[in-house]
C-alpha cells in the first residue's frame, strides 16, 4: 500500500535546455510505496522530469529532496534509484545473465549471491533459461523483461520506468501493464512511470501526474482524473471529450448550443465564459422529439464495444459512444444529465496547475 | 544483366593488381633465375642478418602501434565526447595531415629534427645541449608515429561515437562510478575500433621502409628497406620475393590473432 510518507520532494524545479523551458516551476511530491505516472505528450517535460530523478539532467533552478535530504549532488551511481530506459539500453557486449548481474558485480557481491539474485529476478520476469542469450537476438518483449530485471536486481528504492511498453504491439503492452503492477504491489517499490498513453496511466497508477509544456496539469488518482478533470487540456488528453464554449448564466446553470442546461457546478462569475466538457458515453441518444438538443447522425464507426458517432446537434458536432447503433443519415435527440455536464474555467495562455499535488 | 555483373571492373582490377602479382611473388619466391622449382631464397632468409632486420621492423611497429594506441585512444575518446560535439576543428587537425602525401611529411619530420634542425636551434636558443635525434631508432619510431597515428584514432573515433549514449547512463544508473563506467562499457563496446586501429598502424609500420631511410639516416634497415633492395639494387627478385612472402605470412598471422579479440566481427571501418 501506498504510504504516507514523502519519499521525493521536487520544489520549484525548472529546466532549460537552449532557451526553452523543459520545465517551469514545478512542485510534486512523490510517496513511498506509490505507482506514480508523469503523462503527457511529447514536449510536456516528463522525461526531463525522469531524468532529473535519475542524476542525469541537472534542474536550472529548484531542490529536488529524497527522504528530506538533498538528491541533487548525489550523483547517478550513488543514487538508490534505478531505471528502466526507454529502448531498454541493454548492453549488447554483454549476455543477459551479464545485464542483470551488472549491478551486483560492481557492488562486489559473492558470486553465488549474485547468481541467487539474478535467478531470482530473471524467474521474477519470466526469463528463466535464458541467462546465456545474446541481448541483441531477443525480441522487444523479452529485451523489456532483462531491462526490469536489471534495474530491480538492485533492489532500488524508487524504479524508474521511461516509455518502457512504447516499443511493445498493443496485446503485449497490455498484459505487461499488469505484470509491472503486479511486480510493483509485490515488491513495495515506488514507481515511476512515464508515459504518453492515458489508458496506461489509468491502468495502473496511484497517481497520474498530467503535464504539458512544461507544467503541471492536475495531479490525482485515475477515477479522479476522469471524472473531475481541472481544465480541457486534461479532459482532452485523458479520454475523449467534447470541448464546447458556454456562459455560465448562474450557479447550476449553463448555456451552450444557444439553449440553457441545468449542471451542478457553481461558484462562478455571472455570464463568466467557460469550458464545457462532454464525455462521449455520457450522452443518451435518445427520441427527436424528447431529446434537449436535436440533429442528425453525421457518421457511424463501429469500435467492437461500442459504436462511435457524430451526431450534428446545436451547431456542434458531438461525438458519441452508444452500445445502440443509429443509422448514419438519421435525426436523433440527445440528452445530458446534470451531473455530466463538466464546466471548467477558460485557460488562460500561458496556464499552470502550479499548485502540483 | 545480373548485379552481380557490376562488380566486374573491380574484379578485373583485383586481379590484375592483387592477384596476378601475388603469384608472380609466390612463383618468384619459389623458383630461382632459371626458373627451376628451389628453396634456396626461403632458406638465404633464414640467416641472422635477416632474421635481425626483421626482429627489428616487429619491434619498432610494436612500439609504434603501442604509442599510436596510447596517444589516439584518449584523442578518439576527447573526440567523441559531447563536450566537443559542436567543435569539428580538432577532427580537421587530425586528418590534415593526411591531405599530404607521407614522404612530404617525412622530409617535413627530417627538417626539424636533423642535427642543425629546427629544434635543435630552438635548443640552443634556449641555451641547452643540441640533441642528437636524426640516425637513431627514436627518429624512425617518431616519424612511424607521427605518420600512423591518424589511423589509430580514427577507427576508435567511429566506434565510439556511433555508442548509444544511453548505455553509459545506463551503467552510471546500475552503480558504476566514471573508471568502472569506462573499463565495463566504453572499452570492451570500443574494441572493435582498436582491433581496425591496431591492424591499420602495424601492418603499413611492419613494412616500412621509407621512413627508416630519411630519418635512420641509413643507419640501419628496416624489412621493408630490405626487400626494396632487393628489386631496385641487388635485383634479385627471387630473394626479394621470398623475403615479401614472408612478411605476406606474418601479417595474415597477426590478422588472424587479432580478429579473436573481435569474434563478432563489429569491426568498424576507418571513416
Amino acid at each position: 500500500m501506498v504510504e504516507d510518507t514523502r519519499l521525493i520532494e521536487l520544489i520549484g524545479v525548472s529546466k532549460e535546455f537552449d532557451g526553452t523551458m523543459a520545465l517551469d516551476n514545478v512542485s510534486l511530491y512523490i510517496r513511498k510505496r506509490e505507482f506514480i505516472t508523469l503523462l503527457g505528450p511529447s514536449g510536456c517535460g516528463k522525461t526531463t522530469l525522469l531524468r532529473i530523478l535519475g542524476g542525469f539532467e541537472m534542474p536550472s533552478q529548484g531542490q529536488v529532496l529524497f527522504e528530506g535530504k538533498d538528491l541533487l549532488p548525489i550523483p547517478p551511481y550513488k543514487r538508490r534509484i534505478n531505471t528502466v530506459f526507454q529502448k531498454y539500453a541493454l548492453f549488447p557486449h554483454l549476455n543477459v545473465y551479464d545485464n542483470v548481474a551488472f549491478g551486483l558485480k560492481l557492488k562486489k557481491l559473492p558470486a553465488a549471491e549474485i547468481g541467487v539474485r539474478v535467478r531470482r529476478l530473471l524467474e521474477l520476469v519470466k526469463m528463466t533459461g535464458y541467462e546465456k542469450r545474446d541481448v541483441e537476438q531477443l525480441s522487444g518483449g523479452q529485451q523489456q523483461r532483462v531491462a526490469i530485471a536489471r534495474a530491480l536486481v538492485n533492489e532500488p528504492e524508487v524504479l524508474l520506468l521511461d516509455e518502457p511498453l512504447g516499443a511493445l504491439d498493443l496485446k503485449l503492452r497490455k498484459a505487461m501493464q499488469l505484470e509491472l503492477k503486479a511486480m510493483q504491489q509485490q515488491l513495495g517499490i515506488t514507481f515511476v512511470y512515464v508515459t504518453h498513453d492515458q489508458e496506461e496511466a489509468l491502468t495502473m497508477s496511484d497517481t497520474i501526474v498530467v503535464m504539458k509544456d512544461g507544467h503541471i496539469q492536475q495531479v490525482g488518482d485515475s477515477k479522479r482524473i476522469y471524472d473531475e478533470p481541472q481544465n480541457a487540456f486534461v479532459a482532452d488528453f485523458i479520454g475523449e471529450s467534447n470541448i464546447l464554449d458556454g456562459v455560465m448564466l448562474e450557479d447550476e446553470l449553463v448555456s451552450f448550443c444557444g439553449k440553457k442546461f441545468p449542471c451542478v457546478d457553481s461558484g462562478f462569475a455571472p455570464n463568466e465564459a467557460v469550458d464545457v466538457v462532454v464525455r462521449p458515453e455520457d450522452i443518451m441518444i435518445v427520441g427527436e422529439d424528447v431529446g434537449m438538443l436535436t440533429g442528425r447522425v453525421v457518421s457511424l464507426l463501429f469500435k467492437g464495444v461500442h459504436y462511435e458517432m457524430v451526431v450534428e446537434a446545436g451547431g456542434f458536432r458531438w461525438k458519441v459512444h452508444s452500445t445502440a447503433m443509429q443509422p448514419e443519415g438519421s435525426r436523433v435527440g440527445i440528452s445530458i444529465v446534470p451531473f455530466n455536464i463538466h464546466i471548467m474555467h477558460k485557460q488562460l495562455e500561458p496556464d499552470a496547475g502550479e499548485d502540483g499535488a | 544483366m545480373k548485379r552481380s555483373a557490376f562488380a566486374g571492373p573491380y574484379v578485373v582490377w583485383m586481379i590484375l593488381s592483387t592477384v596476378a602479382p601475388l603469384l608472380f611473388v609466390v612463383y618468384f619466391a619459389l623458383t630461382d633465375r632459371s626458373g627451376a622449382f628451389t628453396l634456396e631464397n626461403l632458406a638465404k632468409f633464414v640467416d641472422p642478418i635477416y632474421l635481425g632486420v626483421l626482429w627489428r621492423s616487429l619491434y619498432l611497429a610494436f612500439y609504434c602501434t603501442v604509442i599510436c594506441l596510447l596517444i589516439g585512444y584518449p584523442a578518439a575518446y576527447f573526440l567523441a565526447s559531447k563536450d566537443f560535439a559542436r567543435n569539428q576543428a580538432l577532427y580537421v587537425l587530425i586528418l590534415l595531415p593526411m591531405w599530404m602525401n607521407f614522404l612530404l611529411r617525412t622530409y617535413a619530420m627530417m627538417s626539424v629534427i636533423e642535427d642543425t634542425g629546427m629544434l635543435n636551434n630552438f635548443l640552443k636558443w634556449l641555451g641547452l645541449q643540441p640533441m642528437e635525434i636524426i640516425g637513431t631508432e627514436g627518429a624512425v619510431l617518431l616519424g612511424m608515429v607521427y605518420n600512423f597515428v591518424p589511423f589509430m584514432v580514427l577507427p576508435i573515433h567511429t566506434a565510439l561515437k556511433k555508442m548509444n549514449v544511453r548505455l553509459i547512463e545506463a551503467a552510471e544508473d546500475l552503480g558504476a562510478p566514471p573508471a568502472q563506467v569506462f573499463y565495463r562499457v566504453v572499452l570492451p563496446l570500443s574494441l572493435p575500433g582498436i582491433v581496425t586501429g591496431i591492424t591499420m598502424v602495424f601492418m603499413p609500420a611492419v613494412t616500412t621502409f621509407a621512413i627508416s631511410r630519411l630519418l635512420g639516416s641509413g643507419n640501419f634497415f628496416l624489412f621493408g628497406d630490405i626487400i626494396e633492395r632487393q628489386f631496385l639494387e641487388s635485383n634479385d627478385w627471387n630473394f626479394g620475393s621470398a623475403l615479401s612472402m614472408v612478411m605476406a605470412v606474418l601479417i595474415l598471422i597477426s590478422m588472424s590473432l587479432l580478429n579473436r579479440v573481435d569474434p563478432k566481427k563489429e569491426g568498424s571501418g576507418a571513416y
